[in-house]
């Protein structure tokens, strides 16, 4: 955790609202000093700074597109000196009323920013209140890529939305998306943000929603009368032309992945059976007995670091797929709206110079427009390198945790059948020769 | 006889040796393996310690068969070499003949009849069995001829340390005479000693006081080849879906070769974790063909324990010959009582025709008795050869299974200490294969 002194940002005039409280937020009110229970979650928080899931935020500023670009160049400083807030989603639980049932979450934050009024937070939020988040997040900063939310229906056909799994994979995706945003040098800034961290009652805003939208003015209009962009630049086409591919291969992969697992999980069903097969076996011999049982149990032994096997790739592998090709879709939509804010610029600059023709002037309406379309570049592009840092990271993570469980499988059936051999050398006791 | 037949063998041997052999004289090579033939037929030693067997080479022939159809088969080279030859460092050229796998059922089924008593050697299956999908269960497919081959080769070294068994004239001829060996194996009328399956069968259901050793015995054998055949058949479908499982691990090598074409950084990376991925999936053949020879080593005993059972049912058959000779011995003893005494204890159709026909005359009477009486001193001499032929069964077959069952329990145990070092070997491998592709990975 952080200690650093919170450092001075401009403020954005943020005002808390903590008059009114959320029924489900009540029993977790933000406490001033760390009660026990969040000192654990700090703790868990500083376990995933290790995790390079994000970059280190600079917090000098409210990060404007140029220096950004600058600052992103530190990315593999995994160091968490730098962050200064930490977002966790855990403890989910049941509602149930006679209305309908659902799951909320406790988000816990823990923060030196003086955005926040206090040090320390933690609310409940359902899954209705990150989709409002997320919403918001693409309303007002529509220049930079949002990370995903899990599906809202996670699979085709009956999905227990009530099962622990479900539930559980269902955090990890909501964890990893605040995290994301905590993360991000400009998201995290959004007071939407820090309403949905800190507020007691989220409601109350979500209905104001609206009002509070059109006062910042930062939403931007696209209507573009159907104009047709002339061309992409070079660097963006790159990048869409990136995203099809890498959609393409996440998706093959995935595929793979699914297999593999699918594959593993009849090899286990197969190895269940196989194992009992030698200790019936057993049971008809007598000097065979011993070995026969050894053998047995290594098959069952292999079964057990199989199954976890193919439970960790499940639980830690696919998640990680699905979250990428959701956030493939987000960086295409961004990439859209990049096209017709340039779009639009090029219909005004065509129209005046049309008109030009007739009366030349200083079109300062054309200039807002260029000056929309450079701020969208350079935010997207600050946006576009961050996410391959962070893609970069990711896979680089995920795929040597991959290698690394594959190594742990085969060494705990090395450890089994290596263990079996002074018993099926005759020499039950003493340590036999192990063959090399 | 054995001289006769080992002077047509060494003049195969030469004119099949030729070119090895050129410098040498015919006729030494001849006298010597006359009395090489007889040495190597001394008793109490195993053929196999004398004698260097091989089946070393497969081929496909086509002719014709008995009723004239054109056929495809394959022929086993069998070739085999006194030890004393190769001791002495003198490196003569292998005798060697072609045998066809009927050829090899022949000498089987001759010592099957021929040698009751002995748990013979079984031969590799005729048909694929237990295969996974990937393996072909096609008869002429190499895999499974090399996979007979070494079968066959492993029948006759069987044969051929069997303390009885290789001493047996009709095995050395199999393995030195080529021409008329068949006809030498009709001509010894094995076939005419062959129990019916029907009169074994009888004899199954009838004996009354069954050898409980040799029933548990069948019990066993019972046993051990539901349990074998059980464990072949799981194995087959283990082995299908590990092979899966490798498998599917090799579109990863081809996704991540083409992944790192639009990745700079990350690309050198993924492009040789691919590469090891791609061997990760390759490395399973090499695997799962291991293994095959594992499921080989319990097919033999798969099929011994048929060998098993026909040693048993063997025993039955003698015992319930036993128990009809006594019987009958027992009925002629009954009767001879009868008519000396006039009495009739149990209903028959003797006293049925006596009451009503009147008595005998004592003459005839006389006469009757004369005749019990002497079948009884045959019946009684029957029983007694019967009851020593039993005993001798007895005593023979269990010190051969007694053999049989030291012999098992070794190579079984081998066999798992194999198989278990097959699967050490895989887990290294497994190992070695993703601490490369970690390291790969890490580096992007």
């Amino acid at each position: 955790m952080s200690v650093s002194t919170p450092k001075l940002l401009p403020s954005s005039g943020k005002k808390s609202i903590h008059d009114v409280c959320h029924p489900l937020s009540c029993e977790e009110a933000a406490l001033t000093t760390p009660s026990p229970e969040l000192q654990n979650t700090s703790s868990i928080g500083d376990k995933d700074l290790s995790l390079p899931n994000g970059t280190p935020v600079d917090t000098s500023s409210p990060a404007s597109s140029s220096s950004l670009l600058n600052r992103l160049q530190l990315d593999d400083d995994l160091d968490g000196e730098t962050r200064d807030l930490f977002v966790t989603v855990d403890d989910p639980k049941k509602h149930v009323s006679t209305m309908e049932t659902y799951i909320t979450y406790r988000v816990t934050t823990k923060t030196t920013r003086t955005e926040f009024d206090l040090p320390e937070y933690s609310v409940r939020r359902r899954y209705q209140d990150f989709d409002w988040l997320r919403n918001k997040l693409e309303d007002t900063q529509p220049t930079h890529i949002i990370p995903p939310l899990p599906e809202k229906f996670v699979v085709k056909g009956v999905v227990d939305r009530f099962s622990e799994e479900f539930v559980e994979t269902r955090r990890k995706a909501l964890d990893k998306f605040l995290k994301r945003i905590a993360d991000h040098p400009v998201l995290s800034f959004n007071d939407n943000f820090n309403v949905f961290l800190s507020a007691k009652d989220l409601n109350s805003y979500k209905k104001q929603g609206m009002a509070l939208l059109s006062k910042m003015g930062e939403s931007v209009k696209y209507v573009t009368g159907g104009y047709k962009l002339r061309s992409r630049p070079l660097e963006f086409a790159a990048m869409g032309d990136y995203l099809d591919m890498f959609t393409q291969k996440l998706g093959t992969i995935d595929r793979i992945a699914q297999r593999i697992i699918k594959e593993q999980a009849e090899y286990l069903v197969e190895l269940r059976e196989y194992g009992p097969v030698y200790s019936s076996w057993a049971s008809a011999e007598e000097e065979l007995r011993q070995p026969l049982e050894g053998v047995s149990s290594c098959v069952a032994n292999c079964s057990t670091a199989l199954e976890m096997l193919t439970e960790d790739m499940s639980e830690e592998f696919l998640p990680v797929f699905r979250e990428y090709v959701l956030y493939i879709e987000s960086m295409k939509n961004v990439l859209k709206k990049r096209d017709q804010v340039q779009a639009e610029y090029e219909a005004k600059l065509e129209a005046v110079a049309f008109r030009k023709e007739e009366r030349p002037c200083a079109p300062t309406d054309v200039e807002k427009c260029q000056d929309r379309v450079e701020c969208f570049n350079a935010d997207l592009k600050a946006d576009w390198d961050r996410w391959q840092n962070n893609k970069r990271q990711d896979f680089r993570l995920l795929l040597t945790g991959m290698a690394d469980k594959n190594i742990q499988y085969y060494e705990k059936c090395l450890a089994a059948w290596e263990s079996i051999i002074p018993l099926l050398q005759d020499k039950p006791d003493g340590k036999g020769e192990m063959p090399s | 006889m054995a001289d006769s037949t080992s002077e047509d063998v060494a003049v195969v041997g030469n004119t099949d040796f030729a070119a090895a052999d050129l410098h040498n004289n015919t006729n030494n090579t001849v006298t010597g393996y006359s009395s090489f033939s007889k040495t190597m037929m001394e008793e109490g030693v195993p053929l196999l310690k004398k004698m260097e067997i091989s089946v070393s080479e497969a081929e496909k022939r086509t002719g014709k068969n008995a009723v004239n159809m054109q056929e495809v088969y394959t022929v086993y080279l069998i070739e085999t070499r006194p030890v004393d030859a190769i001791t002495e460092g003198q490196s003569t050229a292998p005798d060697s003949l072609w045998r066809r796998y009927s050829e090899f059922e022949l000498l089987r089924n001759y010592l099957l009849v021929t040698f009751p008593y002995i748990v013979v050697p079984p031969l590799p299956e005729k048909r694929a069995e237990f295969v996974w999908h990937k393996l072909s269960a096609d008869n002429m497919d190499p895999d499974f001829v090399e996979r007979r081959r070494i079968g066959l080769e492993n029948f006759l070294l069987r044969v051929a340390s069997h303390s009885v068994l290789s001493k047996d004239k009709i095995f050395y001829l199999f393995l030195t005479q080529d021409d008329g060996w068949k006809d030498v194996v009709y001509d010894t009328g094995f076939q005419a000693k062959a129990d019916s399956r029907l009169k074994a069968l009888n004899a199954t259901f009838r004996v009354k006081n069954p050898d409980k050793r040799y029933t548990e015995l069948k019990h066993y054998s019972d046993e051990l080849q539901s349990v074998i055949s059980q464990l072949l058949r799981v194995r087959a479908k283990v082995a299908d879906r590990l092979y899966g499982v490798y498998k599917v691990h090799g579109n990863y090598g081809r996704v991540f070769s083409e992944w790192s074409a639009i990745e700079r950084e990350m690309g050198d990376g993924l492009q040789s974790a691919g590469h090891h991925m791609d061997a990760y999936a390759a490395s399973v053949d090499d695997i799962l063909e291991e293994e095959e020879h594992y499921a080989d080593q319990l097919k033999e005993y798969l099929y011994y324990s048929e060998s098993l059972r026909a040693v048993c049912r063997k025993h039955e058959l003698i015992q319930y010959e036993l128990e009809m000779a006594a019987q009958d011995l027992i009925s002629k003893k009954q009767q001879r009582e009868e008519l000396a005494t006039g009495t009739v204890r149990t209903f028959s159709l003797k006293g049925m025709t006596s009451k009503l026909f009147g008595q005998e005359t004592p003459e005839q009477r006389e006469a009757k008795l004369k005749v019990l009486e002497e079948q009884i001193v045959e019946g009684e001499e029957l029983v007694k050869t019967s009851n020593a032929e039993c005993d001798e069964y007895v005593r023979n077959a269990w010190i051969d299974i007694d053999r049989f069952k030291e012999q098992k329990n070794q190579d079984l145990k081998e066999a798992l200490i194999s198989y278990a070092v097959m699967q050490i070997s895989m887990c290294k491998k497994g190992i070695q294969v993703w601490t490369n592709a970690k390291e790969c990975f890490s580096k992007m």
